[in-house]
């Protein structure tokens, strides 16, 4: 079962309905029963992994929380188990696992939390499995933290009207984001990346422009998804995205990028290698480690390695020519607050991510590289002779797209500012909400990419 | 944990508004062509007006007119044909249409009885995924008007075995969401229920001629498909499932440029009826059908073959059941008048169609537009096989085949005489509507016809159109009015129009 499938949609109302019903202290029971029902639906075979994770999980931490002499080796112990069976199981050479990369991110983030003796270990073997396995965070994230979910299944909040249309609301924006932007964006990347070769130079830089959007849409639909049916269920779970394509500079980007990543990154690898405590050398080696890890994390492809080593290199770059570049701003007494200095930070920042996700998008280094040297073959006469029609998106869904895409703007920006949109929207009056409610769910039956005809995509971030 | 009344009231409230929405963008955007096809069905079916059903391929819907069925017998008729549709499917479309009317006669073509797969998404091993794809659209035609119930879930699940393929057929609005694109006046009329119908009764003229139909040989003797095949299985439900609901079947096999196996087929077709003691119409047998004039292309009849088909099955209906003629009947208007709209189609075409074939098709099967047909000497058409053909469909005697021109042939419908004259012959005071006609070939470019009532006039001379070789002259049967006046010249057998 998928988010994007109609047994989902069907089942998800049942689902809230009955958790309304539920009292509280007994309603993590339900989520977990539910949890189990959507991982088995989605793949039978590796539920033994998962519940193997879980039993490792919940022993080893009631273990590392008795503070005995064994604690850190049972520690050590259970991260390198943890860690050997994600890659192992990841790259499905014995059993693939749907999800196995995000849960146990989560488990081994709760085993250092517990031997660090931030939170204590959770007692109740049902809470625990649940926090592993919660259905809306299972397949792609987000990588909440133990010390945030578990109060929570002790304690959800209060379903209240206001809370399930602000949880409906994030729901649409993810299937908006997913159905109507990144799989019709899939659609001409798809096209195009296979035989770049033989594709103008401008089209194959629109393709790569037009992967950014996707991977951003596709990511971002996925948790909007998984936080809105979270919100339903009573259970608030962390901000994965933040507007990353408006950041200033690298360094914000990853703030803003798979925030629960990044984060879990900073607090589980950045933090305990020194950080940037131990000497700017260290510093530097450390991102290094950091974004290998990342990429390390997100494919066995050498691809990967060189998309979290070109992250690095930029935050480095970043860091070593700050003096050189503080030094211009003040010669040019150049405003940093200033829409136009801020505006080309974020254009140069937004070229250095599209850069790298050429490397994320391609099978192999050679392709990555001939899409880089074919993208300044520049060839603009297909904005104007018709050629962009020719890779799978006609006139009207080119359109359609750009007119999307332009949302997708306005509303990142209006967010950066500090405007809440649903807020804004729940503050109208019932005919204002219900028209932009009803105009979302009718836009994205029509303008989706589901159905017949098509082979509705799966989430980008399932494979990792 | 409480909720307000007015959260729930403001919730129902919502799913209504949207729902009311979601179902108005369904019916924009679903596809518009089963309905077109067989708005008229259900309508008529409510009145109990159908009296005879046609089932089976696009050779149904091309062969059978219900609008000429009418027009000559008085009998009332749908067309169910589908395109692509196997035995199976045709079975499936009977069994839907049942559940509305219980016609009097079912008639079953049996073109493509030799498919022998069940499931029209997998169709044989070797099929490639366009056919498959092919074969599921084809599908929707047929399906797509019929409201989801358990008669339908099983109709689709005996026709498709994919899942995720079924769900199209479930609910249509799966496949049809992404038609935003294409969508035109029609879809939004369908919202108020006024979207186009099909005028003939599901029925669906073509109007071009096959050039070159094939010929291919005749199968051993009885040699038919071996008894057992999805198709033979699916013809034999048929004639029980009708059998028992007391309704006569008469089995068809349509005029087409046959394969040998198509020929199997028929032989199959004909021991299943002998089996059943069903009547057979072999159209391809009796020869009701011109294979050189009167298809459309190898494989469906135009307009032309469709109507003597019709008439082939209207006097084949008349022997199988007892049938009351609605011609006059006031509550039959409405078949009256799609009768007289396609009369008025093939009427106008007599006078202007696309092609010189056509026309000529037209004016050969017209029952009140009389022609004068005129090819000088040394005209292409001479050497045009089909031309020679065409012509010949007017006419008993082969002095086409055997001139060099001129050539002339007048068709006067009133009197129900056809004159003809090649080479120096002349016409000289025939009777026709138009007067009485004397016709004298002079020279190569100049030639006099004219009427005693009006010698002034010579119809076949125009010096600005001396070049045109060929000359078409329509005239109504009754009062002798010129209807139009059509100029051609040859290039080998193709004519462009002057």
């Amino acid at each position: 079962m998928q988010f994007v499938s109609f047994s989902f949609l069907l089942l998800l109302p049942i689902v809230a309905i009955i958790n309304f019903y539920i009292p509280d202290k007994f309603r993590y029971i339900w989520l977990l029963v539910i949890s189990a029902f959507f991982y088995l639906s989605v793949d039978l075979k590796a539920a033994a992994v998962m519940a193997g994770t879980v039993v490792v999980t919940y022993a080893a931490g009631l273990l590392i929380d008795r503070k005995s002499g064994f604690s850190k080796a049972v520690f050590i112990a259970a991260v390198i188990m943890e860690a050997v069976a994600m890659f192992v199981f990841r790259s499905g050479r014995i059993l693939g696992a749907v999800g196995i990369s995000f849960y146990m991110l989560k488990s081994i983030g709760y085993l250092i939390d517990v031997y660090k003796g931030e939170i204590q270990a959770e007692k109740n073997f049902l809470k625990l499995a649940l926090f592993v396995s919660f259905f809306t965070q299972v397949i792609s994230g987000p990588i909440e933290r133990a010390g945030n979910m578990l109060p929570q299944f002790e304690k959800p909040a209060t379903v209240d009207f206001d809370r399930f249309r602000d949880g409906f609301l994030q729901i649409l924006w993810g299937y908006f984001l997913k159905l109507v932007l990144a799989d019709r964006l899939a659609i001409f990347v798809n096209t195009v990346y296979p035989k770049a070769g033989s594709t103008p130079g401008t089209v194959v830089a629109i393709a790569t422009l037009f992967y950014s959007f996707e991977i951003y849409c596709d990511f971002a639909g996925y948790s909007a998804i998984a936080i809105g049916v979270s919100q339903i269920l009573g259970i608030d779970v962390m901000k994965n995205f933040d507007c990353p394509y408006l950041s200033g500079s690298i360094a914000e980007f990853w703030r803003r990028w798979h925030i629960s990543l990044s984060t879990w990154l900073r607090d589980y690898v950045y933090i305990p290698l020194g950080g940037n405590r131990k000497g700017l050398v260290r510093k530097y080696i450390n991102i290094l480690i950091v974004f290998a890890v990342s990429g390390i994390w997100h494919g066995s492809a050498l691809t990967f390695l060189v998309w979290g080593l070109l992250h690095a290199l930029y935050q480095i770059v970043g860091v070593l020519t700050m003096p050189i570049r503080d030094r211009i701003v003040a010669v040019l007494k150049i405003n940093r607050e200033g829409i136009s200095h801020r505006t080309i930070k974020g254009i140069l920042t937004f070229l250095l991510v599209n850069l790298a996700w050429i490397f994320f998008r391609s099978s192999t280094l050679e392709q990555a590289l001939e899409i880089i040297k074919k993208s300044f073959q520049f060839t603009p006469w297909v904005f104007t002779d018709s050629t962009l029609k020719n890779y799978g998106l006609s006139e009207l869904n080119l359109n359609a797209l750009i007119c999307g895409l332009i949302l997708l703007g306005i509303v990142d920006v209006l967010t950066y500012n500090g405007f809440e949109i649903r807020k804004l929207i729940l503050k109208q009056g019932f005919w204002y909400r219900w028209a932009i409610m009803i105009a979302a769910i009718v836009a994205i039956l029509v303008f989706g990419i589901w159905g017949a005809g098509y082979n509705a995509s799966s989430f980008i971030y399932q494979q990792f | 944990m409480k909720i307000r009344l007015s959260s729930i009231l403001k919730t129902l409230a919502f799913i209504c508004v949207a729902g009311i929405c979601v179902v108005g963008t369904m019916i924009v955007l679903r596809s518009k062509e089963s309905e077109y096809k067989y708005a008229d069905f259900f309508d008529m079916a409510g009145k109990d007006q159908i009296e005879v059903m046609f089932i089976g391929s696009s050779h149904v819907i091309n062969a059978m007119n219900p609008a000429v069925l009418f027009g000559e017998y008085g009998i009332t008729s749908y067309n169910m044909g589908g395109h692509g549709s196997v035995m199976q499917a045709t079975y499936w479309e009977m069994m839907e249409a049942l559940q509305y009317c219980t016609p009097k006669c079912v008639v079953v073509d049996t073109y493509l009885m030799q498919k022998d797969y069940q499931y029209l998404d997998e169709m044989y091993e070797d099929s490639s995924d366009e056919e498959r794809a092919s074969s599921v659209a084809q599908l929707h035609l047929n399906m797509d008007c019929w409201p989801l119930n358990k008669l339908k879930i099983q109709a689709i699940n005996d026709l498709i075995r994919d899942e995720e393929i079924r769900k199209q057929f479930y609910e249509p609005f799966y496949v049809y969401h992404n038609r935003w694109d294409t969508l035109d006046s029609n879809d939004y009329k369908a919202v108020w229920g006024d979207g186009d119908r099909n005028t003939l009764f599901g029925a669906e003229m073509r109007y071009g001629m096959e050039l070159a139909p094939g010929i291919y040989p005749d199968p051993p003797e009885g040699e038919g498909l071996g008894g057992d095949t999805v198709g033979e299985r699916y013809l034999r439900r048929i004639i029980e499932e009708c059998q028992k609901r007391d309704i006569k079947v008469i089995v068809t096999f349509l005029t087409c440029s046959a394969s040998t196996d198509d020929k199997r087929a028929v032989n199959s077709a004909s021991a299943i009826c002998d089996e059943y003691g069903v009547s057979l119409v072999n159209m391809q047998e009796m020869g009701v059908v011109n294979l050189y004039t009167e298809l459309n292309d190898t494989g469906h009849m135009n307009a032309m073959g469709s109507v003597k088909a019709t008439k082939c099955i209207g006097e084949a209906l008349l022997e199988e059941a007892e049938f009351t003629d609605h011609r006059g009947d006031e509550n039959y208007s409405y078949w009256q008048d799609r009768a007289d709209e396609f009369h008025d189609i093939i009427y106008d075409m007599a006078l202007e169609s696309d092609s010189i074939y056509q026309q000529l098709n037209y004016l050969c099967g017209a029952e009140n537009v009389s022609s004068i047909i005129y090819i000088n000497d040394g005209s292409q058409a001479f050497g045009d096989t089909q031309m020679q053909r065409v012509l010949h469909e007017f006419t008993v005697t082969p002095k086409i085949f055997h001139t060099d021109g001129p050539y002339i042939l007048i068709n006067d419908i009133a009197s129900g005489n056809v004159y003809e004259a090649s080479g120096k012959e002349t016409l000289d005071g025939v009777t026709t509507s138009l007067g009485t006609v004397h016709y004298e070939p002079v020279e190569h470019l100049f030639r006099v016809f004219y009427t005693d009532e009006d010698p002034d006039t010579n119809l076949l001379y125009d010096d600005s159109k001396y070049e045109y070789d060929i000359q078409i002259i329509t005239y109504d049967s009754e009062s002798g009015e010129v209807l139009s006046h059509n100029y051609y010249k040859s290039y080998g057998s193709n004519y462009t129009k002057g």
